[in-house]
């Protein structure tokens, strides 16, 4: 072991870099009671103050090789060979996994489309919700009634009868509100304005029938 | 009586067809009284079981004893007339009760002090990989002289026995420290070599905080060619734990695995724990093998899975 590996975690778990998930337990399992307690195997070769120190740096190894996403990302630095040393320390790794998950968020709500500021004004400033403007909303944010279904779970069917407020087709009111609110968290819309206004017209339209 | 045994070893020693050189295993350990002796003889008698034919070679300075082992009385023919000169090392092989398995006696009548020298050890190897068997085991004494780390350096394997107690781990480590300065002298010039022994003793008074790492110490320095250490990665030490009591004895070779390959940073082979048993003690006293006397003991099923292990471990691994 030198110092250059300080932050080979495999090397200090004596792993190889392809071991299965188990393995990595078991070999820090191994290890741990190595230099741990008083081991008859440490005799003449490490003091108690080394022992600790490599205590110090099992945990480290197994804290990121023990846990899927940290040594993904792990993985990732080593194999690129591109990182410092500092780079593949856990607290590094630590960070990076904490960046991605924070990432990832707005990344999945930035919908592939071109914003439009005048329409924009318009959705927010709108009082009245029916299913042509939720039709109109859904076009503008490029999502296709299949994705819509896809994300809500509610049957295309259904989504395309809620846009065309198509009564003969749809179920029973209380479905109605629920899908209403799921695709307007869908299209970013405050759901429950929506929901109370388009559930408003489609009861005076469901009276005048 | 004599006579009978003698023709028999013919026997033994003509029939076996094999053309290649036998493999040559050798036992050491660092500590006396850890079981070589045993574990030899186990070996060869599950070696046997497996259906080859083994010589063991008793290489005990300090007093030879696989014959007691085996319940023989010590033999007049004995190795000290292969070193003097008078007669060929397959003259030697005795038959021992056990079939498959013989033996050439140590020196028993060792009244002066005996030593063997690294050059006497040159002689012996290319003769005993010569004799018809095909394994070769020997029993060394104890300890780190240099008749000893010779032929573990000869050797095809390379077997350390090891007790649980903390003596014997400390004996194993110095004995495994002085195995491969051994081995790196013929790799380096004088000086180099004189250099890494200073090194090494310097770490060892404490005039360096740091851990110290053969591997780098070697990359760093010139005059040694560090090759030798990819052959000790594709033949390593192999190391038994003997008279294990606990579950943590058990462990104890994965521990000094794993301590071998911090501090010196290559790896020695774990081959197995051996399980403290009765039976050994009271098979010795009676001078039966304990083999023999009670074969289908765990004992007689771990040496099984030790010899298979170092023949093909791969066959090993397709069975589980």
């Amino acid at each position: 072991m030198n110092i250059g590996s300080r932050y080979n975690y495999y090397d200090i778990l004596e792993l190889n870099s392809n071991s299965a998930h188990q393995d990595v337990t078991t070999a820090y399992e191994r290890v741990r009671a190595t230099y741990s307690g008083d081991n008859p195997a440490l005799y003449t070769i490490f003091s108690e103050q080394e022992a600790r120190e490599l205590l110090i740096l099992i945990e480290e190894a197994y804290a990121v090789l023990g846990n899927k996403n940290l040594r993904a990302i792990y993985d990732q630095r080593l194999l690129s060979g591109r990182f410092q040393n500092e780079e593949l320390s856990l607290q590094a790794i630590l960070a990076a996994s904490k960046q991605m998950t924070t990432e990832q968020k707005p990344e999945e709500k930035k919908a592939p489309y071109v914003k439009n500021d005048r329409f924009e004004e318009e959705i927010a400033s709108c009082a009245l919700w029916n299913g042509d403007l939720l039709k109109k909303v859904r076009d503008y944010k490029n999502i296709t009634t299949n994705k819509m279904s896809e994300i809500t779970k509610i049957n295309s069917y259904y989504v395309t009868a809620i846009e065309n407020m198509d009564y003969e087709n749809l179920p029973a009111p209380v479905f109605i509100r629920g899908y209403v609110v799921q695709i307007a968290r869908v299209l970013g819309l405050d759901d429950k304005k929506v929901a109370d206004s388009y559930m408003k017209v489609f009861k005076e339209n469901n009276a005048q029938k | 009586m004599e006579r009978d045994f003698q023709n028999e070893s013919q026997d033994v020693i003509s029939n076996t067809p094999s053309q290649k050189n036998a493999q040559l295993w050798v036992i050491a350990s660092g500590k006396g009284g850890v079981g070589k002796t045993f574990t030899t003889s186990s070996l060869a008698i599950s070696l046997s079981k497996m259906g080859h034919n083994v010589v063991i070679i008793d290489l005990d300075l300090s007093g030879a004893n696989v014959h007691s082992v085996f319940g023989l009385p010590p033999h007049p023919q004995s190795i000290r007339q292969f070193f003097e000169g008078s007669k060929t090392l397959a003259e030697l092989v005795l038959p021992t009760s056990v079939p498959k398995v013989s033996y050439i006696q140590g020196f028993w009548d060792a009244w002066t002090p005996t030593d063997i020298s690294t050059e006497q050890i040159r002689g012996l190897v290319p003769e005993a990989k010569k004799l018809k068997a095909d394994y070769i085991i020997v029993d060394l004494g104890a300890g780190a002289v240099e008749g000893h780390l010779e032929i573990l350096k000869l050797a095809d394997e390379k077997i350390l026995i090891s007790s649980p107690e903390p003596t014997s781990i400390e004996k194993t480590y110095r004995l495994i420290e002085s195995f491969v300065c051994h081995s790196l002298k013929e790799h380096s010039v004088p000086e180099a070599y004189e250099h890494i022994i200073k090194t090494l003793r310097d770490h060892r008074q404490g005039f360096s905080g740091d851990h110290f790492s053969f591997r780098n110490y070697l990359k760093e320095s010139s005059g040694i060619q560090p090759d030798y250490f990819e052959t000790l990665l594709t033949k390593p030490l192999r190391l038994i734990v003997n008279s294990c009591r606990t579950q943590a004895n058990t462990e104890l070779g994965h521990s000094m695995k794993s301590v071998c390959y911090k501090y010196y940073d290559f790896k020695i082979d774990f081959i197995g724990a051996l399980d403290y048993d009765n039976a050994v003690w009271q098979s010795i006293r009676n001078r039966e093998p304990v083999l023999i006397a009670q074969p289908f003991t765990p004992l007689a099923g771990q040496f099984l899975a030790t010899c298979k292990q170092l023949i093909d471990p791969k066959d090993l691994r397709a069975v589980i």
